[in-house]
């Protein structure tokens, strides 16, 4: 699934620990004494998740993940790191591998179930439960996406402890379902009743290792260990999450000792004080995440309808020099050079856009060609300016460096370029659905390891009033080979020749440079040296991931 | 007085009614209630249904019609950003906020009179130069760069200064896990702080030149001819009299506090009303945001009416008019 | 929301809306009996004696010549990169420092008081405009244009200025221009209701009877006789709107409306610098906030000096 999730001013969601950087701080100072005794852990969250209720439009935000779903919503995988590649994993909920069977081409898909997995009330988790979610998310009003769901002709729950998933049409991307960051709703506790009422303040039921005690909203959610969780026990008796929306107080709060770990949006500030040094703390820096920030272009409208311009404009941009500003004290240096995060590395050429660099003779070469005249400074065609604005969300202060930045290397390059910024619901939520822009800068996110670009660039899903504006496809791509490609990866159930398509999809579109990759949005992660079990950073949960594990000395 | 009372309170309604109207109007025509769906890819005829059940198809007089009704009957709807009740989410968050307000109100207040009437009792002395000087320091602030720089040299600066492993005074939120009255002061101090500062230039300036019309008026003059002790003109027939303005003053600040404070409880982190505002109108969520405009008209109405009774009540000369 | 009662005398008629964060709460500009005929010289002997008025004069004049002519004074360019240098503190270079992309604050400073003053100005005169014409009218014509200007007024005194702010650059964007014009929208309430209360105690005056009794038109007897005796109080109202727009700007950008990029105001650079609390960046912080800080001390005692240069009878107090 490609998503346009929310974190923090930006989006995001996601990584993996090898380009792990530690930084250890000046000499040890007075103890963080605030915190409590007894394993109780105060985590900083920059972002107070709206809602609870996981697949519905309220849901959404990546810290409504971390805090609470991921460690209450039972989940088919799990999300590993095995050598240099994340891979799925069936978690603890499952007996045994699920099987997939695509017998006279109907994709079936057994999930057989752990007996000794129950809900916090005792019961068990069964295959009820899966036909419970299905139903919900497929059949449900408001629902933040059905991607995946909407394919599923039936789920059979005779059998308690098997699940029998049946697919109305193939989906490559099934290991996506039943987890993620939805998860499995418990049948026995809504069935019947009004399931984003019951759960959207919070819900005091849980199939994880933790579940949630109080979500005092504005203030913080409060997470214990679920004793009737099956397999391995939480070490801490509580974790807090702490909301502090503001990056600034977060760093202050984590050198006061008031939180003992945080995972800050790679802003500038968050940057700065990591540079700075931290005290008693360690940190890391994890390059090789879901995220992918790109210069998204409107390849609708004049002049970015042509290739040689979207060219042009991909050769007059110095993206090394855009990633050392943002990302250079934390040793990320290299800019994206694919459209698919480098998570899912397995599926695409991640070096697709290797070719653009700054080059304005490739520039000058392009352009001419393309029948443009520059005039006192500017390229002009038949008497229209290169004349650019770009959008992206407002009061962010990484992304409004990056426009400064590009303003400048574009002017130089003959383009000038205006900024537009607005708010990010009005930017994602009116202007790149109505195609009113030229540029944009924001990310694209992947929640899962499946590759999923058919939802930002295939033509079906281009916004259009016929559709109700309901497509992704804010770059309004309308390339007739990369189609058949994108659709074959989303339905593809060879890994062999989806990997083969998902990798031709990569040329093409660097090739139409249809939108311009430039970082991967590190994660950060820090936490106090009095805080034992953290592992690293993971692409979906986040530095969270194996938050059962960790324990305050 | 009773029926000067209820003149304006009857002037009141048709003022909070319309007032009411143009902002349901107003967010009617910012915000699209069914964004969110687009984001999440529902199908157009999902979008269309969901118009319709909001009403959106409806004229926009209808809509405002049964808004009126259901939110008369204490229905104001659910926030499309969080699904709660616009009545829990708005109730925990005016809680909050007249924590601010009180503790702020009291604070200025008693500073504000300080100044007022040493201001005016001692005037030209050296400190009555350097309380207005202050004074037209505090209201040339830009209110949010104080807060930042209260933050910078009263919190953040110690802390780093004196290597203390907590701030001195806090500033995100109104209590940390633990609580207790020292807690809660320590985080209370720097946001009533930023708040207060113009609230205290403005009144304190009200109630030196209401002091200096009393202190001159004939009848303190007289009081003070008749032999009557210095310190009990001051404050028996002074201090009361040009408390009368000052208190009119306060009722109508108080008023447009509780939706005023976006700037401070965005610093300070508070989930209060400001807060709500700030994150209603990020999410587009135009249910929250127009009870929250509403509500927050409607203390200004309440204060200005209670402005209007306190200034009858307590000047003789319109009781008796 | 004040039903039109006369206040009783000696009283300061209280502002409708106290201080907000928005508006800084300016003392309101008492109405006053303006003297027919005795302006000119000594409105300025007046504002002479004012020592304050007079120093921010000369410091707004300098302030002013500084901004807008930047071109020359500006040590660096408005958009001058430097990203090999980066954020680096005050020095003999950059006597303000340098950000993030190593441009010199002090030439930025500049640039982006000329945005600041440009929005005060415009500000202040667009809402003085319609103030004054709204008020104007409805104290002329009183009866039911009157009532039905005066509640309007009080329909905008009764909603959150900031909150409507915010909502309408949500809605509209938020380049310059809009910035201005949703101000100004905001601001124009004072002005009518200080000019009305003037135009009021005007209008049943001999010279004016006498005017209309003489055939004049409405409109005429406004301008040629009303308006000029109500210079005072617009003036001085106007002169603090241009500090109260500078204000209410920066706390827009604060919210995230600010201007756009790469233009910027004072408001902006400080809103920009709000992550630097606390880090060896708090440089940025200080002088956008100066600026602000020293326009706005300036504008008020400027708008001190001019009520009691139009007042004589206004004490000290």
């Amino acid at each position: 699934m490609h998503r346009w999730l929310r974190r923090a001013a930006g989006l995001g969601l996601s990584g993996c620990a090898l380009a792990a950087v530690l930084i250890p701080g000046p000499a040890a100072s007075g103890l963080a004494r605030r915190v409590a005794s007894g394993g109780e852990i105060v985590v900083g969250a920059e972002q107070e998740p709206d809602c609870a209720d996981w697949i519905a439009s309220c849901a959404g935000s990546s810290w409504g993940v971390f805090t609470m779903q991921e460690q209450t919503m039972p989940r088919v995988f799990d999300v590993v790191a095995r050598g240099r590649q994340w891979v799925y994993t069936p978690s603890l909920l499952m007996a045994g591998p699920p099987v997939l069977s695509t017998d006279g081409g109907t994709q079936v898909v057994r999930y057989p179930l752990n007996p000794r997995a129950v809900w916090s009330d005792g019961a068990p988790i069964t295959s009820t439960d899966f036909r419970y979610t299905w139903d919900q998310i497929a059949h449900g009003t408001d629902i933040f996406d059905r991607t995946g769901y909407d394919r599923i002709a039936s789920v059979d729950d005779s059998d308690p402890h098997t699940a029998v998933v049946t697919f109305r049409t193939s989906f490559a991307g099934w290991r996506q379902l039943f987890g993620g960051v939805y998860g499995i709703y418990p049948s026995h506790l809504l069935q019947g009743r009004d399931r984003d009422n019951a759960m959207k303040d919070g819900y005091s039921w849980s199939g994880g290792p933790f579940k949630v005690q109080a979500w005092d909203k504005g203030v913080d959610v409060v997470l214990v260990p679920n004793p009737a969780y099956w397999g391995p026990k939480p070490k801490a008796s509580k974790i807090t999450f702490k909301f502090l929306t503001d990056t600034a107080a977060e760093f202050q709060a984590f050198q006061g000792g008031e939180i003992n770990a945080a995972y800050p949006a790679p802003e500038p500030d968050a940057v700065r004080s990591i540079k700075a040094g931290l005290t008693d703390a360690s940190s890391l820096v994890n390059a090789d995440t879901g995220n992918i920030e790109g210069l998204w272009m409107n390849n609708a409208v004049f002049p970015l309808d042509s290739v040689a311009v979207r060219q042009a404009i991909a050769y007059s941009i110095d993206r090394n020099a855009i990633v050392r500003l943002l990302f250079g004290p934390l040793g990320v240096s290299g800019p994206s050079n694919s459209l698919n995060p480098p998570i899912l590395a397995p599926y695409s050429d991640q070096h697709a856009f290797a070719g653009y660099h700054l080059d304005l003779a490739k520039v000058r070469q392009l352009m001419t060609r393309d029948g443009w005249q520059r005039v006192g400074g500017l390229w002009q065609k038949n008497g229209r300016t290169a004349q650019l604005t770009i959008v992206s969300t407002a009061a962010d202060k990484r992304r409004e460096l990056t426009e400064q930045v590009l303003q400048a290397q574009l002017r130089r390059a003959g383009f000038a370029l205006t900024v537009q910024n607005r708010d990010a619901n009005t930017l994602f939520g009116q202007i790149l659905p109505a195609g009113s822009y030229q540029l944009g800068l924001y990310a694209g996110v992947a929640t899962d390891l499946d590759p999923g670009l058919c939802t930002v660039f295939c033509s079906s899903n281009i916004p259009t009033a016929a559709n109700g504006h309901s497509g992704s496809n804010y770059t309004r791509t309308s390339i007739p080979a990369l189609d058949p490609l994108l659709q074959q990866v989303d339905t593809d159930n060879n890994d062999a020749t989806r990997v083969q398509a998902s990798k031709a999809a990569d040329r093409i579109l660097a090739a139409q440079q249809v939108a311009l990759p430039i970082d991967p949005l590190p994660n950060i992660a820090i936490w106090s040296k009095r805080v034992s079990g953290v592992r690293g950073d993971n692409p979906v949960y986040g530095m969270f991931w194996n938050l059962s594990q960790w324990q305050l000395q | 007085m009773l029926n000067l009372v209820g003149r304006r309170a009857l002037y009141s309604v048709p003022v909070i009614l319309i007032a009411s109207f143009l902002t349901f109007a107003f967010v009617r025509a910012t915000f699209d209630p069914t964004a969110k769906l687009r984001q999440s890819r529902e199908s157009a005829s999902a979008i269309r249904a969901e118009r319709v059940r909001l009403g959106l198809n409806k004229p926009l007089v209808d809509q405002y019609g049964s808004w009126l009704g259901r939110f008369l009957r204490g229905d104001w709807g659910t926030s499309e950003r969080t699904h709660e009740a616009v009545t829990a989410q708005i109730g925990r968050a005016l809680g909050n906020t007249t924590q601010l307000v009180v503790w702020g109100v009291l604070v200025a207040a008693v500073i504000a009179v300080g100044i007022g009437v040493y201001s005016a009792l001692r005037q030209y002395s050296l400190l009555d130069y350097t309380f207005t000087g202050l004074t037209f320091l505090g209201l040339a602030l830009p209110p949010f760069w104080f807060g930042l720089i209260a933050i910078e040299f009263l919190a953040v600066g110690p802390k780093q200064w004196f290597h203390l492993s907590d701030p001195p005074l806090f500033f995100i939120g109104l209590h940390s896990g633990g609580g207790g009255i020292l807690d809660y002061a320590r985080h209370l101090v720097l946001p009533v702080m930023t708040l207060t500062v113009q609230i205290v230039a403005g009144w304190s300036r009200y109630q030196r030149s209401s002091m200096l019309d009393v202190m001159s008026s004939g009848y303190i003059r007289t009081a003070r001819a008749k032999g009557v002790p210095r310190r009990q003109v001051v404050l028996r027939h002074g201090l009361r009299n040009a408390l009368v303005p000052l208190v009119t003053v306060m009722a109508l600040d108080i008023g447009a506090l509780f939706g005023g404070l976006i700037i401070t409880e965005k610093i300070f982190s508070v989930p209060g009303m400001g807060k709500l505002f700030i994150d209603s109108l990020l999410a587009g969520d135009a249910t929250t945001l127009t009870a929250w405009l509403v509500v927050t008209a409607a203390f200004i109405v309440a204060f200005n009416l209670l402005a209007d009774v306190a200034y009858g009540w307590l000047d003789p000369r319109v009781r008796v008019a | 929301m004040r039903p039109p009662t006369p206040a009783p005398p000696a009283v300061p008629e209280p502002e409708p809306v106290g201080p907000s964060e928005l508006l800084p709460s300016v003392e309101p500009p008492t109405a006053v009996e303006a003297q027919p005929g005795s302006a000119g010289q000594l409105f300025w002997r007046r504002l002479r004696r004012h020592r304050l008025a007079l120093i921010s004069i000369v410091v707004l004049a300098l302030l002013a010549i500084a901004c807008f002519g930047a071109g020359l004074f500006a040590p660096y360019g408005r958009d001058e990169q430097n990203l090999a240098l980066g954020a680096v503190g005050p020095s003999w270079q950059h006597w303000f420092g340098t950000d993030e992309l190593g441009r010199d604050q002090l030439s930025r400073l500049l640039y982006a008081g000329q945005i600041s003053l440009e929005i005060g100005l415009a500000v202040a005169l667009l809402s003085t405009l319609v103030g004054t014409v709204i008020g104007a009218v409805a104290g002329y014509l009183g009866r039911a244009t009157d009532q039905t200007l005066m509640r309007l007024t009080d329909l905008f005194l009764v909603v959150p200025a900031v909150a409507v702010l915010a909502i309408a650059l949500k809605k509209f964007g938020h380049d310059r221009f809009t910035i201005i014009w949703v101000l100004a929208a905001l601001f124009w309430m004072y002005v009518a209701r200080v000019v009305r209360a003037q135009v009021l105690s005007i209008k049943e005056q001999d010279y004016v009877e006498a005017a209309r009794a003489s055939g004049a038109s409405g409109a005429w007897i406004i301008v040629r006789h009303v308006l000029p005796n109500c210079v005072g109080p617009i003036v001085v109202n106007a002169t603090l709107s241009v500090a109260a727009a500078i204000v209410a700007e920066s706390t827009l950008s604060f919210l995230g409306f600010g201007i756009q990029i790469p233009a910027t105001s004072w408001g902006r650079m400080l809103a920009d610098a709000e992550g630097t609390v606390g880090t060896s960046q708090s440089y940025l912080l200080y002088f956008p906030g100066l600026a602000i800080l020293l326009t706005v001390l300036a504008v008020n005692f400027l708008g001190d000096g001019l009520r009691d240069a139009f007042d004589p009878q206004r004490g000290d107090a």
